[in-house]
């Protein structure tokens, strides 16, 4: 299989300059490797200063227990599952895996296909909710933006959805996605889907952002 | 961008009518609703393949009826 690199810019927090990534579409060994021998022990160590300090494992990071070995292995092969990855720095720096089989729920948008964002994780030491500054900032939207970019790509002019873990609802609100309440169906997590027109205005806002 | 190769298809009036129709419905191009086809025709048969049944439910009598795929 032959990946599709391009080249990105992530912000490094401590210096304030930007730093060269590549964005490649596929989950490959090298992000597996990654994710198994540093971002898990770098979430352990963080899971062990949070249970020393006594905070509720419900304030943890909610996709602690995710396993990304199993999750690639379970859609290896299918056309219907695509991966994106970040790397910077010479280490992973997010994964996220997408789904084509979904359709969209919003009234404007129910029935057609959308890319459907199964799961979006960045490097322990990159997010700002686990009490340290984070090392990069932009990873998250990267991925997003890739997703978008997939579903304009495949002809479903922008359209996203993906249920959020509570600790990133208000970053999908962010971004103009639309909260379309909690889903029973699915662990009660929030249903977020964005629209094409909501999608525009997202690739406008990224657009002005780099400029 | 993936690289893309192109295929000639030979289609019946009653197949075009209905790829019209979906993609139509769908809001995605032909190509689009064709390769959505075999998507999910790929993950189906993966999951019968390994034992798993293809089933639907009403959503209001949450009647349950097999799709048999030979």
């Amino acid at each position: 299989m032959t990946v599709d690199v391009s080249k990105i810019y992530l912000l490094d927090v401590a210096s304030g300059g930007s730093v060269e990534a590549e964005l490649r579409d596929a989950i490959e060994q090298a992000q597996l490797n990654d994710w198994q021998t540093k971002w898990r022990p770098a979430l352990l160590s963080i899971l062990q200063e949070l249970a020393r300090k006594g905070v509720p494992m419900d304030q943890w990071p909610q996709s602690w227990h995710w396993d990304w070995n199993k999750k690639t292995a379970r859609v290896q092969g299918l056309l219907a599952f695509r991966g994106f990855s970040v790397v910077a720095l010479g280490e992973t720096q997010g994964l996220a895996q997408i789904d084509l089989t979904k359709m969209g729920r919003e009234a404007n948008q129910r029935g057609k296909p959308l890319v459907y964002l199964d799961y979006l994780e960045v490097a322990p030491w990159n997010r700002p909710d686990l009490g340290n500054a984070p090392r990069l900032r932009g990873v998250g939207t990267a991925l997003i933006t890739a997703a978008v970019a997939l579903s304009e790509d495949e002809g479903f002019k922008g359209r996203l959805g993906l249920h959020s873990l509570p600790q990133a609802d208000n970053f999908y609100r962010k971004i103009g996605m639309t909260d379309l309440g909690q889903d029973a169906a699915y662990q009660n997590l929030r249903y977020f889907e964005m629209t094409s027109e909501q999608a525009r205005a997202f690739f406008e806002k990224e657009e002005n952002d780099e400029t | 961008m993936t690289a893309k190769r192109t295929m000639t298809l030979n289609l019946t009036d009653a197949e075009m009518r209905v790829l019209d129709e979906l993609s139509a419905r769908k809001d995605i191009t032909k190509t689009a609703v064709l390769r959505q086809a075999l998507r999910l025709y790929q993950t189906i048969d993966a999951r019968v393949e390994k034992g798993e049944k293809l089933l639907f439910e009403n959503d209001a009598t949450k009647e349950k009826a097999e799709l048999m795929l030979l």
